[in-house]
């Protein structure tokens, strides 16, 4: 019964996604709808690591600044095509994954974060500064967009869809991981590491799965962003950024993808719903935000359970 | 089978083993027995490879074990139930289990089969498949525990604390089980106990620690008479 219900809302989300931009069809709010989607591939991603395995994470805006650059640069100074340049950068999110997973994962707690944070933050100062190669504060202009059955990818309801597309992808993908062997052996770890490695598993090797998919989900979605966009930044990416994705899946529920999608969505469409309070609205924000996680520290989602279970 | 040599472990600057030894051979059932403090979870610990002894050598099969992890320790064949019920609360009781056999790679008939074995031995776990772990009482957790570590297919279990907060009936059947996984399973056991007498009627030697030393050992039956253990451990 729950689950054709669960089924029928996969459905319905799908749906509701496809006839947005037929309804609310102003540009600005179209661009913030494809951020917000790229944010969502993000979420996905980050919800393997800090959601499911309970991991902090704090350098995810080092790598989705990892794969924007990547597939920026490879575009604008070779002719490859975006495609190609897709393929690099799931590389490069597995690299990332492989090579910060293994140093890193031995640590555990703050140790961890500290060290997630200074990866993003070398990340972002190589981009700000290696001059000849990225741009540095000017960035990378020009980037040509995807092309599909020869067509390009330029308007923003064209991006829209596109993007989309990839949501669908990696929201299939993910949902397929949380249940598995895979999937549950995430949540083991967070439920008692001690006891995962009494069971004959390799707790290190565990985390590093669940880290390098948030790699490679966070460095795809880099590289649909600047596509996106056609001009990246490195001020784009800061530790903030990051803190930014850790509370959407914070806020939306942690280990779920309704709440990643959830926490993506208000945590990027907020700001704008409050922009009439002028000065105020970054406090009101703040304020809201912190709320969120005093009065339901399992995030919207685990109210909307309880309320099942009354019921 | 298992041999434990001379080990010394500390936490930090605390000594907590000294030069402690013990043997388990083919299909016993050894206990070790003494009160809080005295070192035997520690010597649990070691030898599963969640702390390491600063001497002294574990062996299991003729085969030192002394350097390596948990998990490689647990793909020897030794199994270690923890102390406390260290289920996966939000998982639920099948996939507590399938975690149990997740290092070894079992085609699908197998592990059915051992499924099947593990709820033989509890067949309330099999009414309770689908429940969230953390949803259930402390003796069924503990059973949760025990089935997982069988889901491995180990050469040797130790249960660490089985009985610890469990009520009485729940505690004899506990020992039933492990009697009953010992002898239709051929598996040797060790029991590490605070309740001496249930520990020493079930098993065959026993080891009692004091202080991180082991300060007797020898058949239980032998050890039950002894006036000293009947004094400090069996209560007159």
């Amino acid at each position: 019964m729950s689950k054709t219900i669960k089924r029928y809302g996969y459905v319905l989300a799908v749906a509701a996604a496809l006839l947005l931009p037929q309804v609310v069809s102003n540009t600005y709010y179209v661009t913030m709808f494809c951020l917000t989607l790229i944010y969502i591939i993000i979420a996905f991603g980050l919800n393997f690591i800090t959601g499911m395995t309970g991991q902090m994470n704090l350098g995810t805006a080092g790598i989705f600044c990892l794969g924007a650059y990547t597939s920026a640069l490879l575009t604008t100074k070779t002719s490859i095509s975006p495609w190609i340049a897709l393929i690099v950068v799931i590389g490069v999110g597995f690299l990332i994954g492989v090579g910060l997973g293994y140093p890193s994962f031995r640590l555990e707690g703050v140790y961890l974060s500290l060290t997630t944070i200074a990866f993003a933050e070398a990340v972002r100062q190589l981009a700000n500064n290696m001059t000849d190669f990225t741009g540095g504060a000017q960035g990378v202009r020009n980037i040509p967009p995807f092309t599909v059955f020869g067509y390009e990818i330029t308007s923003k309801i064209q991006n829209y869809y596109f993007i989309l597309a990839f949501v669908i992808l990696f929201g299939f993908i993910s949902y397929r991981i949380m249940h598995s062997k895979w999937g549950r052996a995430f949540i083991a770890i967070r439920d008692n590491i001690d006891a995962v490695s009494t069971c004959g598993i390799n707790t290190a090797h565990i985390k590093i799965i669940a880290f390098t998919l948030a790699s490679v989900f966070g460095c795809v979605a880099g590289g649909l962003y600047a596509h996106y966009s056609s001009y990246i930044n490195a001020s784009t990416f800061t530790l903030n950024l990051s803190v930014t994705f850790v509370v959407m899946i914070l806020i939306g529920g942690m280990g779920n993808l309704w709440g990643c999608i959830l926490g993506a969505v208000i945590v990027s469409m907020l700001p704008e719903f409050l922009r009439f309070l002028g000065e105020y609205y970054q406090l009101t924000y703040s304020i809201l935000i912190l709320l969120c996680i005093l009065f339901m520290p399992g995030g919207i989602l685990s109210v909307v359970k309880k309320l099942k279970r009354k019921r | 089978m298992l041999e434990v040599k001379n080990i010394h472990a500390s936490y930090g600057k605390v000594h907590v083993l000294h030069n402690v030894s013990i043997q388990v051979g083919e299909q016993e059932i050894v206990s070790i027995i003494g009160a809080n403090g005295a070192g035997k979870s520690t010597l649990m610990r070691n030898i599963m490879g969640l702390y390491h002894p600063r001497s002294g050598d574990i062996r299991m099969d003729g085969e030192s074990i002394l350097r390596l992890k948990t998990d490689q320790i647990v793909k020897k064949g030794i199994v270690y139930v923890p102390e406390g019920r260290e289920v996966f609360p939000d998982l639920s009781v099948e996939d507590n289990l399938e975690m149990g056999a997740f290092s070894r790679r079992y085609s699908a008939q197998k592990y059915k089969s051992l499924l099947e074995e593990v709820y033989e031995i509890y067949p309330r776990l099999k009414d309770r498949r689908k429940q969230l772990a953390g949803s259930l009482s402390g003796g069924e957790q503990q059973m949760v525990a025990i089935a997982r570590g069988l889901m491995s297919e180990p050469k040797l279990i130790m249960f660490d604390e089985p009985s610890l907060g469990l009520a009485p009936v729940i505690v004899d059947e506990m020992f039933d089980v492990i009697v009953r996984i010992n002898r239709e399973k051929k598996l040797p056991v060790i029991l590490v106990e605070q309740n001496a007498f249930a520990a020493l009627s079930i098993s065959n030697r026993c080891y009692v620690m004091e202080n991180g030393v082991v300060t007797a050992s020898g058949d239980s039956k032998v050890l039950m008479n002894s006036p000293e253990i009947k004094k400090a451990y069996l209560g007159g």
